[in-house]
């Protein structure tokens, strides 16, 4: 499994699936025990592909699972 | 009867064919005086309670994440139980009904807490999916799965096939069983469609001929074959185009091999295409090609044979069970390229053939594999496992 599509498994999994649980790169790096630039380097894919959204409030960017970012982590397991 | 149905997936959240089976099922017992409540995940712009066609659909907010998918799914089945144990204050449900492995949990759970007959439809299984069992997540599953049949009052499959696959992993009584195949709504794929326009979208003229493949990205899927056939397709039929529809971890990988091919300018990816565009597709499409390597049942095979559309089917499962060679639609050796380009090529070569097959292909669908049949089988299996 590409690991941009690890990630969003996590994402998906940890429930940031919606903007109001959306969670920052601070939050995501607590939940997945990643990098700051691993976790950079999978948004940017995430996002490009529209597997992921961004919202900007509280003074920071906040990253959540889109519908079809959805989609593609439940395909795995169907 | 008052029937609490639980999945993981319920139009919108449409993954793969369960969604679709239990929305149909739910419909057509509920035609038949059934009081049915669906109890599913949430999930983005959906209200958390609706009312589908009679069905009622009650939609459950998971407060609790877990980077690992399986703990995910436990935590995720409290919710569900939570939600079942609820309701069934008001309702005062007859019967449990789950759908393979997900929902398992909060089936099993609410059976014992509700006292009330278990009833499981499998709809595939991890050594299937997997081809194997190879990691300790697949063992977790697979053991799961085995808990939930021996649970089970009642056990539902879809296709003979299944059969001995359960029987034989988990050591289950033939009478445990009871295969009632899946249905689709033919009518929906009979819906006049101007084949041109839909193919104009895809960037497909009018003369050139529209090979589909719908489903899943994953392995099980068996697209790279379908993709690996696609330059001895092209090389016949030059004018053939590919659209491949859906999406799936295995997305990337599959994009890069089509780039690969030499053929990539006739091969399109659109991703998750709606329900409704889809019945479209395949009603503008010339062939539609299922190249799985594992299927226990395959229902998109009847929605191409009920939008009149070839079916060219890989020899597995319980495709082989609808699709009959040379009559109903076209058996290839499953992973194998030159067994599909033959099979492309053989339906793209001959209008008369073509035509013999989608006729044969219709009739079988509307005969067969209607939900009123589906439903009135399922009503047979709670009125047995409510007797006992």
């Amino acid at each position: 499994m590409p690991d941009e599509i690890y990630f969003l498994c996590l994402l998906h999994n940890v429930g940031a699936t919606s903007s109001e649980r959306s969670l920052t790169i601070d939050e995501i790096s607590r939940w997945t025990l990643m990098e700051y630039d691993k976790i950079r380097e999978n948004l940017e894919k995430l996002i490009k592909n529209d597997y992921i959204h961004v919202d900007f409030s509280g003074g920071a960017e906040r990253y959540h699972v889109s519908v079809n970012g959805i989609r593609k982590v439940l395909s795995m397991y169907s | 009867m008052k029937v609490c149905m639980i999945t993981w997936e319920f139009p919108p959240r449409i993954v793969g064919g369960i969604a679709r089976h239990c929305l149909g099922l739910a419909k057509a017992l509920v035609k038949q005086n059934h009081e049915v409540h669906v109890v599913t995940l949430d999930f983005p712009g959906v209200p958390m309670f609706e009312e589908v066609e009679g069905t009622k659909v009650h939609r459950v907010k998971i407060e609790l994440g877990h980077p690992n998918f399986i703990t995910w799914t436990l935590i995720f089945n409290h919710f569900l139980e939570k939600k079942i144990a609820l309701l069934n204050q008001d309702v005062g449900f007859d019967i449990i009904h789950i759908h393979d492995w997900l929902t398992a949990p909060s089936g099993m759970a609410s059976k014992h807490h509700l006292n009330r007959p278990l009833v499981t439809t499998v709809h595939s299984t991890e050594i299937g999916r997997a081809r194997g069992l190879r990691s300790p997540d697949s063992y977790l599953i697979d053991g799961l799965e085995w808990w939930m049949t021996y649970e089970a009052n009642k056990i539902i499959i879809c296709s003979n096939s299944m059969r001995g696959e359960l029987e034989d992993h988990f050591r289950l009584p033939p009478d445990k069983i009871a295969v009632i195949q899946n249905a689709i709504d033919a009518a929906e794929y009979s819906r006049p469609v101007d084949k041109e326009v839909v193919k104009r979208r895809y960037r497909i003229g009018p003369y050139e001929r529209l090979v589909l493949f719908v489903g899943r990205l994953v392995p099980q899927k068996g697209v790279e074959y379908l993709i690996k056939a696609i330059p001895m397709v092209i090389h016949q039929h030059g004018n053939a185009r590919f659209i491949i529809t859906g999406d799936g971890w295995s997305r990337s990988h599959l994009e890069n091999l089509a780039a690969s091919t030499g053929c990539g300018d006739k091969i399109w990816f659109p991703g998750f295409v709606s329900d409704s565009e889809l019945v479209e597709l395949t009603i503008s499409a010339d062939a539609l090609v299922i190249p799985s390597v594992y299927e226990p049942f395959g229902i998109v095979a009847l929605e191409g044979m009920a939008a009149g559309v070839p079916v060219v089917a890989a020899n597995v499962g319980g495709l082989a069970d609808i699709v009959e060679h040379d009559r109903t639609g076209v058996l290839t050796y499953p992973e194998n390229p030159e067994s599909i380009a033959w099979g492309v090529n053989k339906v793209l070569s001959d209008p008369e053939y073509m035509r013999w097959l989608i006729h044969n292909a219709k009739k079988k669908v509307h005969e067969e594999y209607g939900w009123e049949t589906v439903a009135r089988k399922t009503s047979e299996v709670y009125e047995e496992v409510s007797r006992r």
